[in-house]
């Protein structure tokens, strides 16, 4: 049996093909790992755990611009029961644990700090149960979200959350970051539609949270779950609620030559009482960015583009476009258009969330916050912004949710240009702080991560920090769940030494 | 080690993600490692901050079945294809990739007689049960005969190629009766145009391809006939002679080459008018070869010059995702190329489909050696020319 497990742990190690040097296994991962990884390969067998550099590098980033994360050995569990085997092997040779989805963040959610067992969720990616009595699907966490709303299709319902990167990142993600998108101005963001979790806490045990059927007795544990970046413990199984997909939809798409034009008709919308499925808007660079690979028939002369959705009975849906087609007129919109067919529908839509992967077709980084700000004020915003990035000689690709106020300027660059990433963090600042002096907030969907914990100090007081960090506590009193992320340094964990000191050198070191 | 990777081409990938459904290696084993995004930051990782070349990073690379659907779903059209292609040669060079055994096989593709020689002893061998073929995923029966090659005029190349043509020059033949049907003369290519080096530069052979994309352009030139192509692989690597060559010259031959259902759908009122057509009774699932879909991107064309010879045609919905072959893949990769397959067989059950219409040699061998029944669309297309005939 031991000859067995070192054997395999070997594999694991080094290559399964060609013999490799002594040299190259011992860079390839700590001397100290070898007894952590033969615990791992125990507990979950050879094939789900990897701990050489290619995979541990890879399992460091996400797809943010944060590159300081640093991987131990990559776990892909298949069950529950492994998730489970991994934490405890975890703890008992104390080390966190960091689990990742798609790894599609944008604030270095998923990005392991100190070298943690990382705990790759992609296998678990099964729809468990459809249960349309009570509107509920379980599901494992690494199912992809339009995965789900794909196999639930032919129920006539959909899962409403659809984040841009929809066709790609997890539903433990989503839960991870309580995750918006364009339709969640109607349907409400993540939270609304977890009704229950099972989790794996920080002692391996396994605990439902939430009720299918009715809200449990006592504290809304799953509520305070949700959003909770893989802080509490890690998400094995999601029932999220079930949507009737609307019997009618209308997407229009309206131009404007004034971006001003194009934010005045999205509180002119809302003022008027119509409460569209969503409201996005698109900027001119941003438009560009995207319709040589969506080909959907975006403008390319106009300065904004809003994209915006009514959905419901077919009466209703008649009512509230011509509603909206009069509102943008009256806003000098230059053209409206209406999807005719599904088809041009889905064209449309591909635009909008292909917009962040389209960067490079102007610069090869970017940048972006997610602020949100009172909508009332998104014209101030923009021009406050495009000002901002004028003066640091940056460029700004705005596409955003229009409908809540939740911002995405994307600042496109070089990375390859000296001095050009202190410019892009410095404007990046300027704009946070404008959006929060504006009453914004930090934001609006895609976490905190690594990248905004130190804003946290602006957004909160030491009180409310203190009160956050003892209620993560609460579910991990010893900080060994993803590690270093959300609350600033002086509430992290950082401080009571669940960070191993990181390999200044990273995983090639 | 210095990739040799264009740096803007390298820096290109903003690590989105969206690729990762559209790759069927990510799909399988839900791995970075076996996902564009996770390749593309290795050869970075290796080219610009100067990552050893550890073995595991060189499966990484090797794992790729290099179907480039990762490309047809980026917003930022990074070219995942050169970039690998790139990377292969550099690694090929160093001697950590393409095992000295698969250069010699891949070698003899360029030498036609011995290859015909040699595919018939195979056939030989295969019929006397000597050869292990499911191990191998080699096709089951091989014809021991081949049927001439014939001349019908000039109007257009059929370019025949080299494994094509010794193993199923009968898709060559019905291909050459559907052209000429709709009146065009036709010559095949044969020993004109060897090889046309796909499955070498996939196995990062760059130099062995150029000299193989020279021959094959040497001769074929004198004239500025049309070149069509029955095999999406090949097709899809002699429209890539003019990147892979760089000069005027092969730019324009590659100008010259065309999917042979692309031009077809063309021409299809010429195939049609002819003769009053009954449709076969079958209902046909069309497999996108990814090197039609995803390179040539000409997929479309194979449904619309497909559609009126058969009862029905119907497309898969698996989004276009590889079947797992892959020119030597399949081999190379057995696991993982089978693991891959799996997804396509069960796509092609949920259709209903009781035959799958597939214009690429390598995927039909792999989707026939699991069971499936295969005909090249145009084989489907000539059945139906020739029931009406009768």
């Amino acid at each position: 049996m031991a000859n067995t497990l070192a054997a395999a742990t070997r594999r694991v190690l080094g290559s399964r093909r060609r013999g490799r040097g002594a040299a190259e296994v011992a860079g390839a991962v700590d001397a100290g790992d070898a007894a952590l990884v033969a615990d791992l390969v125990e507990a979950i067998g050879d094939d789900r755990v990897r701990a050489d550099t290619a995979a541990r590098y890879l399992a460091s980033r996400d797809a943010s611009i944060y590159r300081e994360g640093n991987a131990g050995p990559v776990c892909y569990p298949g069950s529950t029961s492994d998730v489970a085997a991994c934490v405890k092997v975890a703890i008992r040779h104390g080390r966190a644990v960091s689990p990742r989805g798609a790894g599609t963040g944008l604030a270095g959610g998923a990005a392991p700090l100190g070298q943690p067992v990382v705990l790759s969720m992609t296998r678990m990616d099964k729809l468990l149960e459809v249960d349309l009595d009570n509107g509920v699907a379980w599901v494992q966490p690494g199912m992809v979200n339009l995965d789900l709303s794909r196999a639930l299709a032919p129920h006539g319902v959909h899962y409403a959350p659809d984040p841009s990167s929809q066709a790609v990142c997890t539903i433990g993600g989503n839960l991870a970051n309580n995750s918006g998108g364009p339709h969640c101005l109607a349907y409400g963001v993540t939270s609304a539609h977890v009704v229950a979790v099972e989790v794996v806490l920080s002692d391996g045990s396994v605990v439902t949270l939430g009720d299918v059927t009715a809200e449990p007795a006592g504290y809304d544990l799953r509520g305070a779950f949700v959003g909770s970046e893989g802080m509490c413990g890690i998400a094995t199984a999601v029932a999220v609620r079930l949507t009737r997909n609307p019997p009618a939809v209308c997407t229009m798409l309206l131009c404007f030559e004034d971006v001003s034009d194009a934010a005045a008709t999205v509180s002119a919308i809302i003022a008027a009482g119509i409460v569209p499925a969503a409201i996005e808007m698109m900027d001119q660079r941003c438009v560009r960015a995207i319709e040589d690979f969506a080909q959907a028939g975006y403008p390319e002369d106009a300065a904004a583009v809003l994209l915006v959705e009514v959905d419901g009975p077919s009466g209703g849906v008649a009512i509230a476009s011509e509603r909206v087609d009069g509102i943008a007129r009256r806003n000098q919109a230059i053209s409206v258009r209406i999807a005719a067919d599904e088809d041009e529908r889905a064209r449309l839509w591909k635009g909008r969330k292909s917009a962040f992967g389209a960067v490079a077709n102007v610069m090869p980084d970017y940048y972006l916050h997610d602020t949100v700000v009172p909508r009332t004020r998104l014209v101030e915003v923009l021009e406050r912004i495009y000002e901002i990035v004028d003066r640091h000689d940056l460029l700004v690709l705005n596409v955003f949710h229009a409908g809540d106020g939740n911002l995405h300027p994307i600042l496109a660059y070089d990375s390859r240009v000296p001095g050009t990433d202190e410019r892009v963090q410095a404007a990046g600042r300027e704009i946070i702080e404008m959006s929060l002096d504006m009453g914004g907030a930090l934001t609006g969907e895609h976490g905190i991560g690594v990248e905004k914990r130190e804003y946290m100090n602006r957004m909160f007081t030491e009180v409310d920090l203190d009160q956050q960090s003892r209620l993560r506590a609460s579910f991990d009193p010893y900080c060994r769940m993803n590690p270093g992320k959300v609350l600033p340094s002086a509430h992290s964990c950082s401080d009571i030494g669940a960070l191993r000191a990181a390999d200044a050198a990273g995983v090639w070191g | 080690m210095h990739l040799g990777l264009d740096d803007d081409e390298l820096v290109a990938c903003v690590a989105c993600g969206l690729c990762l459904p559209h790759c069927p290696t990510f799909v399988i084993t839900g791995r970075d490692t076996e996902s564009p995004r996770g390749r593309i930051a290795l050869m970075r990782a290796v080219q610009n901050e100067g990552a050893p070349v550890t073995d595991d990073l060189v499966r990484s690379m090797e794992t790729c079945v290099q179907c480039r659907g990762c490309e047809t779903a980026c917003p930022s059209a990074v070219p995942f294809g050169h970039l690998m292609e790139g990377t292969r040669a550099a690694l090929a060079g160093a001697g950590r990739i393409t095992p000295r055994w698969q250069r010699l096989a891949l070698g003899m593709l360029r030498h036609r007689r011995l290859l015909l020689a040699g595919s018939t002893l195979l056939a030989l061998a295969i019929r006397l049960r000597l050869v292990p073929t499911r191990r191998l995923g080699l096709p089951a029966r091989m014809p021991l005969r081949r049927p001439p090659l014939r001349t019908s005029g000039d109007d257009v190349w059929l370019f025949t190629g080299c494994v094509m043509d010794a193993w199923q020059r009968d898709v060559h033949l019905a291909v050459q009766r559907v052209l000429e049907a709709a009146g065009v003369g036709v010559e095949p290519t044969g020993g004109a145009a060897p090889c046309c080096g796909a499955l070498h530069i996939h196995a990062g052979l760059e130099s062995e391809t150029k000299a193989m994309a020279r021959r094959v352009m040497a001769g074929l030139s004198g004239d500025d006939r049309p070149i069509l192509v029955d095999a999406a692989g090949c097709g899809a690597a002699l429209k890539d002679y003019g990147h892979l060559l760089g000069t005027d010259e092969a730019r324009a031959f590659s100008a010259r080459v065309y999917d042979v259902h692309e031009w077809l759908a063309e021409h299809l009122e010429e195939l049609r008018s002819r003769r009053p057509v009954d449709p076969l009774d079958v209902t046909v699932a069309v497999q996108d070869p990814c090197h039609l879909r995803h390179v040539q991107r000409a997929h479309q064309a194979v449904p619309a010059v497909l559609a009126p010879f058969v009862a029905d045609v119907v497309a898969l919905d698996d989004d276009g995702l590889c079947c797992g072959a892959g020119g030597a893949y399949s081999v190379m990769e057995a696991e993982l190329s089978r693991a891959i397959r799996e997804r396509k067989t069960a796509a092609v059950a949920r259709s209903g489909a009781t035959v799958v219409a597939s214009a690429n040699p390598g995927c039909s061998l792999h989707l026939a050696a699991a069971g499936l029944d295969v005909r090249h669309p145009l084989e489907l297309v000539d059945q139906a020319l020739a029931a009406s005939r009768s």
